[in-house]
């Protein structure tokens, strides 16, 4: 009465090493009906969780996301990392730290080759959200060969500081724990940010250099790579903020060893999480838009250009500030 | 940092997780049966709803793989049209979701040997787990934070919600709480974090009520001659109850409520507190 697969959707696990990982495989379009058992030679998507989210993300969207590109006729496979969602495993306290430092790597390169291999296919995209989208670089420079690009979703390249240790315990507990303090601590983080950018006019001191450094080595592969960034509202002094912050965008852009490299879209009527209609659709049209352009494969006429108006829209076109060398400092 | 612990080892006796999909009518229900080699019981947990699933995800996991260390097979599994189950949240009901608890416990009751069964609800889980011991279902009825009505988890939930959305609005695009249950009790639809909730599952909300039997002051013990306890959980609680802040909190430390709520069940349907 209990099953491993339903409709387009089969659970799946990589057990490699000794470390099983629990996913969901969604089958592409065709695959099915033909009875075939997997698509060798062709990409896959892969996402990996955004922080403790479990595999379906935030408002299951990634289980939308996924459903959405096996349609089209890219295999979507969905893993928890160990700790995370169904995969046994024990994790960190402070988990972000973890992730911010690369903790996740090792296992998610491990584990994209061992995907690659077994399921016979050209190679992976990468899809992160978030500090899934952290993970997603430092698996993908792990693993060169097996990942052919990269989409993330608001991805950060700052490390967020620590509250300062003048503020009264109960209260930076509080900001740590509250979701309004998550929000404080955000705009603390870009104060500090803007300040340090201001004064040295390179990477701030609490830029993530390992995570950067990794980019440039995703990056010197050629590997393409889609950024997603919501647009945030102007609240909290957010607009000003954003005037004075370093721009990681720019900087990043100035690593690519070709002018395509990147695309980065920002997207209107969603926020950080992506999870609402708008947000989901958008982020749907952009990245598929994308995958038919750099890896043309599918199998299926795209229920995005049949079923809805294709309504990929851009709330305007990115403008970036001033060019940094593309010099990863120890911005000491 | 040192690595995580990452390889997959089960206590003696655990025979390991086991996602699967259970069919239903019209959808196909994402379980994992944590398999338990001889259990003295077995426990269906019924779980939080739509993004409190999220938060509390790796607690109520921690809580299963508890349980199944003492000997005691779970299954667990996300509501119809939520996580990793199939079906669209907004064509559901209450009476579904009702449904698949009688579905999924028929299901684990008859599996292998002649053990007792026990509910267990977190806030809306433990409307629907009331609601299914009431009807007959189970040996003994343990409820995590249940309301008196599914509405009220409805309310909270939308509160919560809606406090880190007004931060990152601009000052005339904020709405109170109030504003949203007025939408919903319209007849309008109203999207919580990828979910749409419908006025239609809001009306049903206001009549599915936590059975009269198992509310204050009333000894529902008393009433249906099976143990029931009830126990409400505060703040000390989060991410099982009450939102919480992901990345910090994934990590706590719930033996003061896992150890005592497992000697309550194992008393209640006189097992041992160890496995053999």
């Amino acid at each position: 009465m209990i099953s491993d697969k339903v409709e387009m959707r089969e659970l799946i696990t990589l057990g490699g090493n000794g470390v099983l990982l629990h996913g969901t495989y969604h089958k592409p379009s065709g695959e099915a009906a033909n009875g075939a058992t997997g698509s060798p030679r062709n990409l896959g998507v892969m996402f990996l969780n955004a922080l403790s989210s479990p595999r379906s993300l935030v408002g299951d969207s990634g289980v939308y996301w996924a459903t959405q590109f096996a349609a089209s006729g890219y295999p979507a496979f969905r893993f928890d990392l160990p700790g995370l969602g169904d995969s046994y495993g024990e994790i960190p306290n402070d988990l972000l730290r973890f992730t911010n430092e690369g903790g996740y790597a090792a296992v998610a390169s491990a584990k994209t080759k061992e995907l690659v291999n077994s399921r016979g296919l050209s190679g992976v995209v990468m899809f992160g959200h978030c500090a899934g989208a952290t993970t997603a670089i430092y698996a993908a420079a792990g693993c060169s060969s097996e990942c052919k690009g990269l989409i993330l979703m608001d991805p950060y390249f700052n490390l967020p500081k620590a509250l300062t240790s003048s503020l009264r315990p109960e209260l930076v507990n509080w900001a740590r724990r509250s979701r309004v303090g998550a929000v404080i601590r955000a705009t603390y983080d870009r104060l500090r940010e803007a300040r340090g950018a201001l004064r040295k006019g390179a990477l701030p001191p609490n830029a993530n250099f390992s995570l950067i450094s990794r980019l440039k080595q995703v990056l010197s592969n050629g590997v393409p790579i889609l950024i997603l960034r919501a647009h945030q509202p102007a609240v909290l002094g957010e607009a000003q903020l954003r005037a004075r912050n370093f721009d990681y965008f720019a900087y990043i852009q100035s690593l690519a060893v070709r002018s395509n490299q990147f695309s980065i879209k920002e997207l209107d009527g969603t926020d950080h999480s992506f999870a609402n209609s708008e947000g989901r659709l958008a982020v749907w049209q952009h990245t598929e838009k994308w995958l038919r352009e750099l890896f043309p494969q599918a199998t299926a006429p795209s229920p995005l250009f049949e079923d809805q108006d294709f309504r990929v829209h851009e709330r305007k076109p990115v403008v970036f500030g001033t060019r940094v060398p593309a010099h990863v400092t120890s911005g000491e | 940092m040192p690595e995580p612990q990452q390889t997959e080892s089960f206590p003696a006796g655990i025979l390991g997780e086991r996602p699967g999909y259970f069919a239903v009518c019209g959808a196909s229900l994402y379980t994992v049966l944590h398999q338990v080699e001889n259990p003295v019981a077995r426990i269906l947990l019924v779980g939080p709803f739509t993004l409190e699933r999220h938060t509390s995800y790796r607690a109520w996991l921690q809580w299963a793989r508890f349980l199944a260390a003492k000997g005691i097979e779970v299954l667990r599994y996300d509501y119809r049209g939520v996580g990793e189950s199939t079906g669209r949240f907004e064509d559901m009901t209450f009476e579904s979701w009702a449904d698949d608890v009688q579905c999924l416990s028929a299901w684990l009751r008859k599996r292998g040997e002649d053990v007792p069964l026990v509910l267990h609800g977190l806030e809306m889980g433990g409307v629907l787990a009331g609601r299914a011991f009431d009807a007959g279902v189970a040996d003994a009825l343990l409820l995590w934070s249940a309301p008196a009505n599914a509405n009220q988890v409805l309310r909270s939930t939308l509160q919560r919600w809606i406090g880190p959305q007004q931060l990152l609005k601009s000052p005339e695009e904020r709405r109170p709480p109030s504003h949203y249950f007025q939408l919903l009790e319209h007849g309008e639809s109203v999207e919580i974090e990828g979910y749409r909730w419908t006025g239609e599952l809001w009306r049903q909300s206001l009549s599915f009520d936590l059975p009269a039997a198992m509310l204050q002051p009333n000894d529902p013990a008393t009433s249906y001659k099976r143990p029931v306890r009830s126990v409400a959980l505060g703040k000390n609680a989060t991410p099982l109850v009450k939102g919480g802040v992901p990345g910090f909190e994934e990590n706590k430390d719930f033996s003061w409520l896992f150890v005592p709520n497992h000697h309550w069940i194992a008393s209640s349907v006189n097992v041992p507190l160890e496995c053999s």
